[in-house]
């Protein structure tokens, strides 16, 4: 059965990187595009069929496995498996890839580069649909890595801007520190248990080869790699600054391929973090922290691209919080409809930015909601279904994870649960009032958007409504195969679901209070409060600190080798290339053409002779 | 060490001799180092007749004091350009000369101090022209003879280097 | 008498001698100093003569060859400077650097 071969999946949009990349120079424009479309529409309608069969024939869960090469006598497998949460992130990833891809035609269009930027996409969904199929750790850090690649790639497309260039820079290098942490503790498990293959390691744990101390430290360990792709706390800033790429990419990355990473590679070893309380309450704290953390960060900002990508931030934490408290099936259907409505969130706000001459700054904006409804219905079914109103996608989803915590009976992380999706909901108002309400500051023409946009964005606003229908607690027993991963025995209580809706309603409330009856009252209120507001508009500080305490530090370390290098390694080579040409420069000298000088070299010479020859009877 | 006869001549003639020399060395008119250097080979030629070498001493007197000083004075004054001589511009090169010939006075000195030669008088009643005749026709038959073909050789060397170029 | 105070007489007189070859700046000077050298060495000829381990007259044999041999130098290199002042004007050893490379 052709669509249950794993591997054809990253194959197609494979296909389309090389041909595009090969003949980038003699291709024409359309054609690449088309070419890049083909290759992932096909991924995408095997994956349709493959869903299909997920749900509606529980036939699919199967693993193909084909010899690599070996180490020391150990072979190790090209392995392939398709199991639920395979299936959902191959899903989730060829669609949004498909429908960035379109909308790309309309949003890139006239660019030079273009056949380059379509074939970046088709590696960068190639390589995640790789990644989210691999049964094995190397093969997984293998597309991991291409993941990273690509995603330096693409924030950096427009390279001859350089806070393109930085952040291109920045995203690399700090995912660079959670990769080693990935790493390690790949040689880690390795070491113990000899194998790559997730189902053996899957098996070590449960028959404890792989226990205690050494199990916490691997999974805190695979956690700081997914804390670096995810933008978790103390490695997020990379992500604010990757809105410096196009604003497809920032959709991709958000919504699908990089950051998604992250919370996959979670769910996928969940088997390690759950034989670790440790690394559990780890994952739960980390997660919880930066979702409160970001979310107030967001509600400061002003360029609408960072306050979707604070706000990416905000729910990745949200569902390393899932994880934490043992729901990766909460986490991951959270994944899924995030991919959805924040895919349309951030192509919405491409379509904003494109109407609106490329302005990113919210406070020069308003009063698109008359203008056109194209941009303001997608965008605002987007915010409702982040806000967790129902019966939006975002409520489901978020419900589920709630009610994970609940069920944890933590009490602390319920309430940072509860105070995030109120400031979620404020701070996705706020900007959505900002740019849609009010009056036009400037009386510009709006930017007309493509068809091409247009199809994305609906495409997407329907998923945004109607996804989280898929797993509603009272669908079809079918649609267990896709969820069954460790589901939750029964639903969430009343009372929950009443305070989420609440708060978040009490969020939407605040913001229309302050930006839409009150105009001007934000202001005011940031005055009062200005300590408090620096402190979330200046993101706590964090690119200051981390400034301070590692670039100047090794700025620092550098400089002081730098000096070492120039004065000390080089001052021995110019002193031996000096101590030669002085040897040269007296020889050269004594060549003076003058006989006495001949004679008085040839003096001397006689002399050492002649008196290393007769020094014993000279003093004696 | 009793002062002899022979002590009181080699005093004066070495003091004669090393002064010549030094004046030669010291003196900045070209004729006069010419002039002191022949005072200098006279007192050599007195140091050949302390040490019984009569025949020597007369060839020291008329070669070196008669030809070869008339010789370089005559030089001098064909060749001459300027007055004086000048010093060296080459101060290293100077006081380089200057230390290289103090070691090597050094440790001439001392070797031959440390040195023990047996003999200190010896019978030298045989040492006349007829025995030295005796050994250049005898025993020293063949470089006596190469000598010669070297003076010839020299003389006529000399005229033509000396002979302007182009006269043939 | 000491045979050490003739070897001392004779090597002040070549050192004398050396120190003219190396310093002096007119070349008849030099071969003057030259010969100083050269008769420095006739009186360690003769000395030894007298005085030596085995005494004989080949000691003065040997001077008077090298009395022949210093006579054909001074002859020749006097020509030689002749040859060089009539081309070059001068005769200061400073500046016959011909031989520099």
């Amino acid at each position: 059965m052709m669509f249950t071969w794993a591997w054809v999946y990253p194959l197609f949009p494979l296909i389309a990187f090389v041909l595009l990349i090969a003949l980038r120079d003699v291709m024409k424009k359309k054609l690449a595009v088309i070419v890049s479309l083909i290759g992932i529409g096909v991924s995408f309608g095997f994956a349709v069929y493959l869903t299909w069969m997920g749900i509606f024939q529980q036939s699919v869960i199967q693993t193909t496995k084909y010899q690599w090469f070996s180490i020391a006598g150990k072979p190790l497998y090209l392995d392939f498996m398709l199991e639920p949460l395979n299936i959902v992130m191959i899903f989730l990833v060829s669609l949004v890839s498909l429908l960035v891809q379109i909308y790309s035609m309309g949003y890139m269009k006239g660019d030079a580069r273009i056949t380059t930027f379509y074939a970046y996409l088709s590696l960068f969904t190639s390589s995640m649909l790789g990644l989210v199929i691999s049964a094995n750790l190397l093969q997984i850090y293998f597309f991991w890595e291409l993941v990273g690649l690509c995603s330096f790639l693409l924030v950096g497309f427009w390279y001859f801007k350089p806070e393109a260039k930085e952040a291109a820079k920045k995203a690399f290098i700090i995912t660079r520190i959670g990769d080693i942490g990935l790493l390690i503790a790949i040689f880690m498990i390795f070491q113990k248990v000899g194998s790559f293959d997730l189902r053996v390691i899957q098996h070590a744990v449960d028959s404890g080869v792989l226990t205690g101390g050494a199990l916490t430290t691997v999974a805190i360990l695979i956690f700081v790699g997914a804390v670096g792709k995810s933008g978790q706390f103390p490695l997020h800033t990379w992500l604010p600054d990757a809105m410096e790429g196009p604003t497809p990419v920032s959709a991709l990355i958000h919504a699908a391929t990089m950051v998604a990473a992250g919370v996959y590679l979670v769910g996928n070893l969940f088997f390690l973090f759950e034989g670790s309380e440790v690394a559990l309450t780890t994952v739960a704290y980390i997660g919880g922290f930066t979702a409160l953390f970001a979310a107030t960060i967001a509600v400061t900002q002003n360029d609408i691209k960072r306050v979707l990508a604070y706000s990416t931030v905000s729910q990745l934490g949200f569902m390393m919080l899932g994880m934490g408290v043992g729901s990766v099936y909460a986490s991951s259907f959270h994944l899924l409809m995030h991919g959805f409505f924040k895919a349309l969130l951030f192509l919405a706000a491409g379509a904003v930015i494109v109407a609106l001459h490329h302005e990113q700054d919210i406070r020069k904006m308003g009063g698109l909601w008359k203008q056109s409804k194209w941009l303001s219905i997608p965008f605002l079914i987007g915010c409702l279904s982040i806000s967790g109103i129902p019966p939006f996608s975002g409520f489901f989803s978020k419900d589920e994870i709630l009610y994970a915590i609940q069920l944890s009976g933590k009490k602390d992380l319920l309430a940072i649960g509860l105070l995030t999706t109120f400031f979620t909901a404020f701070y996705m108002f706020r900007l959505f009032y900002l740019v849609f309400a009010k009056k036009s500051r400037g009386d510009q023409k709006v930017h007309s958007i493509s068809r091409s946009m247009k199809v994305s964005l609906a495409v997407l606003a329907v998923f945004s409504i109607v996804g989280g229908f898929f797993s509603f607690p009272t669908t079809s027993a079918n649609a267990e195969t896709i969820t069954q991963i460790t589901k939750l025995q029964g639903h969430a209580p009343l009372w929950l679901i009443g305070s989420a809706v609440g708060a978040s309603l009490l969020g939407i409330l605040l913001a229309t209070f302050l930006y839409v009856w009150r105009q001007g009252s934000a202001d005011g209120l940031a005055k009062r409060l200005s300590w408090l507001y620096q402190v979330s508009y200046r993101k706590y500080w964090i690119d200051e600190l981390y400034q301070m305490m590692f670039v100047s530090s090794l700025k620092a370390v550098a400089w002081f080798l730098n000096g070492f290098d120039r004065f000390v390694v080089g001052g021995i080579v110019r002193f031996v290339g000096w101590g030669t040409m002085s040897i040269g420069r007296l020889g050269s000298m004594m060549q003076n053409g003058q006989i006495q000088t001949y004679v008085l070299v040839s003096l001397i010479a006689f002399l050492i002779l002649f008196v290393s020859l007769a020094f014993g009877r000279l003093i004696g | 060490m009793e002062i002899t006869g022979e002590f009181i001549a080699f005093f004066i003639l070495s003091v004669l001799a090393i002064c010549g020399a030094v004046f030669m060395i010291f003196f900045t008119n070209v004729v006069h180092m010419g002039v002191s250097m022949a005072f200098t080979f006279l007192s050599i030629a007195g140091i050949y007749f302390l040490l019984n070498a009569d025949f020597l001493a007369v060839i020291q007197i008329m070669v070196y004091t008669g030809a070869i000083s008339i010789l370089m004075l005559f030089g001098i004054m064909m060749t001459r350009h300027k007055e004086t001589e000048e010093k060296l511009n080459r101060p290293i090169h100077y006081w380089l000369s200057i230390a290289g010939a103090g070691v090597l006075l050094v440790s001439l000195v001392l070797l031959s101090r440390g040195a023990t030669f047996v003999s200190d008088s010896v019978d030298t009643k045989g040492y006349g022209i007829a025995k030295i005749g005796e050994l250049f026709f005898g025993t020293y038959m063949i470089p006596f003879e190469l000598a010669s073909i070297l003076l010839l050789v020299a003389l006529i060397g000399s005229i033509i280097m000396a002979k302007k170029e182009g006269q043939e | 008498m000491l045979i050490a105070s003739y070897l001392a007489l004779a090597a002040i007189l070549f050192v004398i001698g050396l120190i003219g070859v190396l310093t002096k700046r007119n070349a008849v000077i030099v071969l003057f100093s030259l010969e100083l050298m050269l008769n420095a060495a006739n009186i360690n000829f003769v000395t030894f003569s007298k005085m030596g381990l085995v005494p004989n007259l080949n000691g003065q044999v040997f001077a008077l060859f090298n009395v022949v041999v210093a006579a054909a130098e001074a002859a020749v290199g006097l020509a030689i400077l002749f040859a060089i002042y009539r081309n070059r004007e001068t005769i200061d050893a400073e500046k016959l650097n011909l031989l520099k490379g």
